[in-house]
Parts: structure tokens; sequence; C-alpha cells
């Protein structure tokens, strides 16, 4: 603990001073060589990889372990203790945590990074594991955990309650080792907020739970600008315990990973000029290969060009120096930054000497680099002649979903699930998690296969369904299906809108509702043909834009006007009614006026006569 | 309070009323100086050379007694939904920079932004908002704690975190730990009328509901002092309602006035601040450089130029007590805090109680313990009714709307209505029975 914390001084301290915390380090070092400190361990690695049509991924991973009895003793090293703290709370054995923006075009890019399996859905998702007797208390937990979570993160986690909870049969499987839980004791409980916004409120407490808080290593290039003005984020965090299974020790693990795909023009473009505007004529690179090009019209070549770039360029600031927590031990796999790209082109790739190539062997198209404390690290990728088509993995399947139908009424979704290997089919679970108001016909939910194939009805194996209670939970719809090779499957279903209270309308009501991503799992399984070993991999479709028949918001304004007039009316003919006199017309006292006058005048003359 | 009634130009009353400023010290030294000179003269009292020793120790202690907070806390509310309100969430995210640079810390400021612009699609410039055309400033930077964001500020979650009425889950992040030793800043702006303030474009919160979350939170001793600052249209009605003690206000238009945006940024493509705040920044900006600023919140308020802002900005002060010119800026905006020692530390009162009564001074020992201690004050009915007339505003005309005057005339207007309508009647019945 004692070393640690003096370690992590060294890069917190003014260069006088560091002299002394060597010295101080070195004592410690000296004095703790008689115990046996068992510390926890901590990675970090950014791997770059071009994508087709000018893009960069780039994908951060921060890896901490540490003993798990030190950890349930609340001795955090490495590990946050803001975040140990609410798991202890609450009980919680594994966690999983999404933010994510944007579209994973996975037509262009190909398959997600990690196998999806760091991916969310649009918004913010969670998932977690929690011990507890019962399943009220499994919710009460699940609650707090949420709540907690939402003051850490700055997020509205603790919007989701028992509508926005679902509790997944066949999607998810504990990732974590439980060897001394009774796993009927562990609920799992799973929740999504597809409307909630991912923004630097987020990235900050995210950074702060990193050991070396962005400060150093490669989390300095971790810029709240940068990243959400990328064209994909998402932002994950997970903890689960890890044993081994030669000693019987167990770990906890905690997993912080950032993927982002940069558009490499765009970020290119900001360097310049923080507006983005339309390039000049002259800036302009023309398509000539068009049949209908000429000299007079430019068309211009969107993002097909190859960029020459550089860490600093994209990012705004190079990496300054590794963080000494991952430093701290190199070991051989050792490895801070790597890129991924054609052989040929990583050997025009420059760097700036501050740091280690890493060993990669058997791997041409990688290359790694080892960063050394206090040096900055920066990568510059040259233009190149001819442009080199980038690697590109081919997904194992594509999936998209929409909305069909009309009205305020009724409507349906169509899921397309198309699997592009043509020799093996693909067994895929197929959830969904629909708010309360969107009420789905399970008599409409059917699988359609294209090319057309024999077993068509047997495509949904398994199907669980939880029906939705008005304000109180949600649908859960999970079904296990297999997809055929190089054919499509087509999921409808057809629901019904619900018509809310006038009070439980958004603000913004006539934005629509989001529905949270559909979830597709692919279990781990080895593939006919060639005897792969694929591993388990997950998907989420985007999420959708429910619209809602919404009231007229100004209607109690109308219904006090329509009210007041009718009343106006009413008063004013009974008035009418109850003051004046009904007389007819001959029955009417004419008001002679001249007459009066002259009977007055006359009375007068008389009175003067007389 | 009483005593320095009496005495108003005591020698004391720098003590007793407040810290005095670095400035006055050596005047004051002197002054003790000449004090003990004549006192040996006049051979009243010996008083050791020790005592005067211990009077100057004497005065952070004073000090203590009087500014008596001890924590500095921030609630910065923007109300407004939807994009062409982004100059709103500019407004308090400039608030929010301005209290972060004096001192106060995230874990004691509640941010409550209404909707995100930063990562708006329609944001040119993802993850910044500026609150100036020149785009110098990033509000939005690199480390920001929002605590309350979206749906989640709606009007009930304001009064429940004004009043600590909170659901049993709430992490601390989300709740207001004060208690009667904290200065509390609390800004607001959005959308209101008279009265109220919308949130969220959906629903409102009148100025009846703030005043009565305020006395909640001083009878639940909640704040020691609040300044309470609101950039809305009729702002000043806001806070006509507050019947606390010992809360400062201050908005940004009277009754019947609009408040205005100050300029437009045609990058953003909208507006980027309100005419009133952004006034009040330039003046913290400018003047308040650091949490060791001595500037008060007279100085602020005398800053305001009613042309400039194009409204009538309005102050009410009949609810504080202290007199504005001895008031920091940074007793609310920044987080310059009093240690609070344990006991009454005032191990020399004794001395210092001998020297007054010897220099002439009728002071009963009550009396000097509450003039020490600076316990607080209950008004007499009489003191209340005296005050009634200083709810002043700034500069001349902007008076805050108050009930009994412009009810009187709304009265005798409709008993006149009614009246012609009675008259009316009855002369044509008249015409009809003739």
């Amino acid at each position: 603990m004692t070393l640690l914390f003096a370690r992590s001084h060294q890069w917190l301290i003014s260069p006088s001073l560091k002299i002394f915390s060597r010295l101080l380090t070195l004592l410690i070092i000296l004095t703790l060589s008689g115990n046996v400190v068992v510390a926890d361990t901590y990675k970090e690695k950014l791997d770059l990889q071009p994508l087709s049509g000018q893009f960069l991924l780039a994908s951060f991973n921060f890896q901490s372990h540490g003993p798990i009895e030190a950890f349930n003793k609340q001795m955090f090293q490495l590990f946050p203790r803001s975040l140990g703290q609410i798991l202890q709370y609450t009980h919680t054995r594994e966690l999983h945590l999404r933010f994510a923006l944007g579209r994973w075009d996975s037509e262009l890019w190909g398959a997600q990074p990690g196998d999806g399996q760091n991916a969310g859905g649009t918004g913010v998702e969670t998932w977690a594991w929690v011990e507890a007797d019962n399943d009220v208390e499994a919710e009460a937990r699940w609650t707090s955990l949420n709540n907690a979570l939402s003051g850490l993160f700055c997020a509205s986690l603790n919007f989701i309650d028992s509508t926005r909870t679902i509790r997944p049969v066949m999607s998810f499987n504990p990732t974590g080792d439980y060897p001394t839980t009774n796993t009927s004791r562990l609920f799992l409980l799973h929740g999504s907020l597809p409307k909630e916004p991912v923004c630097t409120e987020n990235l900050t407490p995210f950074l702060k739970l990193l050991p070396c808080k962005g400060k150093s290593g490669i989390s300095t290039l971790l810029d709240g600008h940068k990243l959400f003005d990328a064209s994909f984020q998402s932002m994950s965090i997970d903890v689960r315990p890890i044993c081994s299974p030669h000693t019987g020790t167990c770990d906890i693990e905690i997993q912080q990973t950032i993927d982002m795909v940069l558009d490499i023009s765009r970020s290119l473009q900001r360097k310049d000029s923080p507006v983005p505007r339309p390039r000049d004529q002259h800036e302009l690179i023309c398509d000539t290969s068009k049949p209908y090009a000429s000299n007079e019209y430019c068309y211009p070549m969107d993002n097909s060009i190859d960029l020459p770039w550089s860490l600093s360029d994209l990012f705004g600031r190079t990496i300054s120096g590794g963080c000494p927590f991952a430093i701290k031990i190199p070991t051989e796999e050792t490895q801070h930054v790597c890129i991924h790209a054609p052989e040929n082109k990583l050997k025009t790739m420059e760097t700036l000497e501050l740091a280690a190539p890493a060993p990669t062997e058997g791997q041409p198209d990688l290359k790694c680099y080892v960063l050394r404390e206090n040096l900055p690290f920066d990568l510059s990728f040259p233009k190149q002649q001819p442009p080199i088509s980038p690697l590109r993995q081919e997904p194992l399947l594509y999936a998209e979903r929409s909305f069909t139908g009309h009205g305020q009424e009724h409507g349906g979704v169509k899921t397309v699930l198309r699997n592009p290997n043509p020799n093996d089919p693909v067994e895929v679970v197929y959830l969904e998690s629909l708010p309360w108001f969107m009420k789905p016909y399970l008599h409409t939910f059917k699988a359609q296969v294209l090319p057309a194939f024999d077993g068509e009805a047997d495509v949904i194996s398994e199907l669980y369904y939880r029906p939705a209670l008005d304000r109180k939970r949600g649908t859960q719809l999970e079904a296990k299906l297999v997809v055929p090779p190089n054919s499509v499957v087509i999921l409808t279903y057809d629901f019904e809108k619900a018509v809310l209270r006038y009070t439980e309308y958004p603000p913004d009501a006539n934005r629509g509702f989001d529905v949270a991503s559909a979830i597709i799992t692919i279990p781990p399984h080895r593939q006919g043909s060639d005897g792969k070993i694929i591993p388990a991999t997950s998907i989420r479709t985007t999420s959708l834009l429910l619209s809602l028949p919404t009231p007229d918001f100004s209607m109690p304004y109308n219904v006090i006007i329509f009210t007041s007039t009718i009343m106006a009316l009413a008063f004013g003919s009974i008035f009418n009614l109850l003051v004046r006199r009904f007389v007819a017309v001959d029955e009417v006292q004419r008001v002679d006026l001249k007459g009066k006058i002259r009977g007055l005048l006359g009375r007068l003359k008389k009175g003067k006569t007389e | 309070m009483l005593l320095i009634k009496q005495t108003p130009d005591s020698p004391w009353t720098p003590i007793l009323l407040n810290c005095l400023r670095p400035s006055q010290v050596p005047i004051y030294i002197s002054y003790l100086y000449i004090n003990y000179l004549y006192i040996n003269e006049t051979n009243k009292m010996k008083l050791p050379t020790l005592g005067s020793l211990a009077l100057l120790s004497l005065l952070p202690s004073a000090c203590l007694a009087q500014s008596q907070h001890t924590s500095n806390w921030a609630v910065l509310v923007s109300t407004s939904r939807f994009w062409f309100n982004y100059r709103h969430l500019a407004n308090v995210l400039s608030m929010y920079r301005t209290v972060k640079r004096l001192g106060i810390p995230d874990s004691q400021i509640i941010l409550m932004l209404s909707d995100d612009v930063a990562c708006n699609p329609r944001n040119t410039f993802p993850g910044t908002v500026y609150n100036n055309a020149d785009r110098a400033i990033d509000l939005y930077g690199d480390n920001i704690e929002v605590d309350y964001r979206g749906y989640e500020v709606t009007v009930e979650n304001f009064i429940r975190l004004l009043t600590d009425r909170v659901p049993p889950d709430t992490p601390r992040s989300k709740r207001l730990l004060t208690d009667d030793r904290s200065n509390i800043f609390i800004y607001m702006t959005g959308h209101g009328g008279n009265e109220f303030l919308k949130f969220q474009d959906a629903e409102e919160i009148s100025a009846f509901d703030i005043a009565d979350a305020f006395q909640q939170m001083f009878e639940k001793k909640r704040y020691n002092e609040m300044l309470f600052m609101i950039d809305t249209c009729q702002a000043n009605t806001m806070y006509s309602k507050f019947y606390s003690p010992n809360i400062l206000a201050t908005g940004s238009s009277e009754l019947d006035q609009s408040s205005y945006s100050h300029h437009a940024d045609n990058d953003v493509g909208v507006a980027v601040i309100d005419r009133y705040t952004y006034f009040n920044l330039e003046y913290l900006e400018t003047h308040v450089k650091n949490a060791s600023s001595k500037h008060t919140l007279a100085d602020l308020f005398s800053s305001y130029d009613p042309v400039k802002i194009a409204s009538t900005p309005g102050i009410r002060t009949d609810l504080f007590r202290r007199n504005l010119s001895e008031v920091l800026i940074t007793d609310f905006l920044g987080n310059v805090q009093n240690v609070e020692v344990d006991g009454d530390g005032m191990i020399l009162d004794e001395d210092l109680l001998a020297l007054a009564r010897s220099a002439g001074y009728n002071i009963t020992e009550q009396e000097w313990k509450d003039a020490m201690t600076g316990g607080y004050h209950e008004k007499t009915q009489e003191e209340r009714d005296n005050v009634v007339g200083e709810q002043r505003t700034w500069e001349g005309p902007a008076r805050v709307h108050r009930d009994s005057e412009s009810d009187f005339w709304r009265n005798v207007m409709s008993a006149g209505a009614v009246g012609v309508c009675f008259v009316g009647y009855w002369v044509f019945s008249m015409i009809d029975k003739v």
C-alpha cells in the first residue's frame, strides 16, 4: 500500500522532489522486501486499427487485478474505493456498465472489437449479478446499486426501476468464477436507458476510476472533445471475480474499455479550423474515375483518400509517458500501444523515438510499443500511395431493426438477421426489453427465412416471454433461433400503443419514446466447417424511436375557455329569462315621449291660466 | 446586536460586528494603544501589558464568532429544455465555473442541468458549452460533475433537494448536506413570469413554493445565510414572497420586465448568455480574481447598470442582517471557511469585558456574550414593521412587487367595475319602468 502510494506520487510532484521520492521508494522496497506484499497488477493497452473509409478505431483497455480477500476487507489498492464500496454495500458480485453513442456500422467497419462484448446499446445499459436471499431483496439491492451508480457516474441510472428492469434467461451468463457462492443466490438483473445522453460528465468519473486518473499513460489521450466528436464511442466497466483453477485463489478484476471510431478527415479538419466548414473548391479532390466526370464539375471523393495522421493530430495531444502502475513490472507480454495494419503500411510508420518496440511474433500486420515513464509518445502514419484496403473482419451476423406500420394505435417491429457465412449456420439468442406502453401481440411473432428453406418452422427453438403490466414492468421477449448459412431471417411482430396519462408524458413527448436496443447474443461454439472455436459474441441493434399518441398539452386551457363560453351562454340566457317580462306586442304600453311632454306642457299651461 | 445599536460609534464595533479587515488592523492596534495609555493616565485601572497582547490575540476569535459559516455550498439550476435555451445552460455553467474557480469543490456544488447541450447533435462543438462568441473559455471543460440532469430536473426534485426529503437510496452527490453553519448560494435561470419559473417547459415552481422551502430549510437549520440569485423574466417577483431570515436575494428584472440575452454566436447558432448573468460574470471575472478577494456584495450590486442589462435588477436585503458593504462576495461564491473551535473560545473575555467597562461602556455580561457568540437575534414585531420599508431594489425605480400595494388598487378597480355594472343595471331598469 505504502509502496504504491509513494510511486503514485512520482508523476505528480515537481522534479526537485522526484529524487527524494525515488529514494523513499527504494527505502520502502528495502524495508518491505522481507514481507511478501501481494500487490494489485495493472495493465493498459491502446489498440489502433484503421478501418475502411478513413475511419480509425481506437480501443483503450485498462485492467487491474487484486486479491479478493483484500477487497472484501476494504483494503483497496488499485481498485477504485468509490466503486468498491458500492459493490460491497449492495452485494453485487459482478457488474457490467455500458455507455454508448452512435452506431457501429458493421457493413463498413466489420466485426466489433472484442467480439462486441464491450459494446452496449445506445445510451446506458447495465447488468449485474446481485447476491441475495430472495427476489425482493435482490430487487432492493439492484435499486440501491443503480442509485449509487447514478451518483458516481453522473447518469440518470436511478431511472432504472421495475419498468426498465428485466431478468434475461439465455442471453447473459456470468463471466466471473463463483467457487464458493451458491449460484441460486445470484440474481441477474438487467436495465437499459436508451434516451440517456453520454457526455463529458460521464467520462470524468470514468477516468477518475483509473489508477493514473487520465494524467499519464494512454488515458491522457481521452479528451471529451475528441471522444464525443467520434462517429461511434462506447465506454464499458466490468467488475468480476476471477479464480485460478490451479491455486484456488480468487482475484477481483476491473476492466474499463473505451472503443471509439474517429473520422480522420473530420478530426484533421478540426485541427485547422474548429468550425467544420465546406472545403474550398481548390481543396477538393475530384473523383475522375466516374464516367460522368468532366472538367467543368468536380465530384468530390469523400473519405476515400488516404490521409496521413498522427496521434497528436487526432487526439490533440501526445501520450505523456507510461502510467507508473502499468510499467512497474515489465514482462515480455507488456504492450502499451499496438497498431494493426497491413504489413507494408506499417513499415513506413514513424514514432517519436521514445518508446521501445514490443515483440510481436508471427503477426506481421501488428506493431506494438512499450511506453516509458515521463517520456511522451507519438505515432505518425504517413500517406500511402496507392491506398491500401485495411484489414476488415467479417462479422458473424448483421442485424437491423426497424418499425413498420403506421398510425397512432398499432405498429410493428421487423428485425433482419443476416448470416454472411456460406457454410455454417449461426445460433443466436434474441432479446428485447420493451417499455410497458408498447404491447406486443405474441401470436404475431413470426420468423421468415430468405431464401426459403425446409425447416422454417424450426427456426425459433425457444421463446421466453414476460408480458408487460401497466406501469409496473415492461415486456421481455427472448428467443433462441438459428440463422441458416448465407441467408436472412426476418423476425416480425405487431404491437399496440398504450395511451399514457396526462402527467406521464415527458416534457418533450412529441420527440417520441426511445425503445432500447435489441441484444443479440451468439453463444460460444465450434464452427462446423473448419472447427474454429468462436467465442461468445454480442451485437446490439440501434434503438428505436416510438411515437405515441400525444395529447394536445394546451388542452386544459382549451377546456377552461370552452367551459367559460358555455357558462357565459347559459348564464346569459337564464338571466334573460329571469329578468325580462314577456308580453304580447299589443299589450305594450307605448312610451310616447312627445305625448308626455305635451301633457306636461298642457298641465303647466293649465296651472298658469288658473 | 442590541449592544451595537446602543453604541454605534463604539470602538468595539469592529470586533463585535464583523471581522477586521487587514487594512484596519494597524489602526486598531494603535487605537488600543492609545486607549491603554489613557487608562494608565487616568489610573482607573492598571491593565498589565500582557492584557493588551491578549486583546490582540483575541481578534481572530472575534472574527470566528461573527462570520459564522464553516462551509460553502452552491445549488445551480437551469430549468429550460431544448437547444434554443442553450444560453440558460451556459449561464449556469458560467456560475459553476466561477464557484469552482473560487474554491467550492464539486462535492459541495449541486449542478442541475435540464438538458444536454454539450453533446447535443446540434452542437457544432461536441463536448463544449461557450458563454461568449469569442469561445475563449470552454465551460464544460475536462472535469465536470452534473448531479441532476435531463428529466431529473423537476420541481419536486428541487424542493426535495432543498429540504432534504429525498428517497432513501439517494447518493451523497445528489444531496444538499448543509447545516446551520453553511452559506448557500442558489442560482436559478430559465423562463419565468410573475411569481413563477418554468421547469422543463412542462411545470412551474411558484415564488410561494420556494419561500416555503426556504422556511423549511430555516426551521431544519439547514443554512446560516443564503444568497439567492435568479436570471429570468420578471425575476424579482420570485423572491418577493420570502419570509425566512438571513436570505439575500437578487434578480435580473422587475415585474412586467423581460430579461434579455446578451449576444449570439453565429457558429453555435443561438444566444449564448443572458445579460444579467453576463454583467455579473464580467464583474466577478475582472474583480474577484481569487478566493482571498475583499470585494463585497455591495460592490457587485453597485456595478449593475440597468441600461446595460436592459432590465432593472433588484436586491432584497430586509431579511438579511448584515450590511452589504461588509459581506464579501466570497462568503457565498467562494470557499473561504472558518474553523470552528470547540468551546466558546472566549478565554479572555473577562479581561476584555472589564476593559470595555472601564472605558465607560455600560455592558451587561449577557449582552457581551450574545454579541460575542453572535447568536441569531429574533426580531420583535416592532422591528419587523420597521424594516418593511427597507425592501429596496437597486438604482431607483426597481421595486419589488408587493401584495399590499397593488392589491388595494386592484380591489378598488374591481369594486369599481362591479359598481358600474350595478349602476348600469339600475339605470336601465329605471328607464324600463318609466
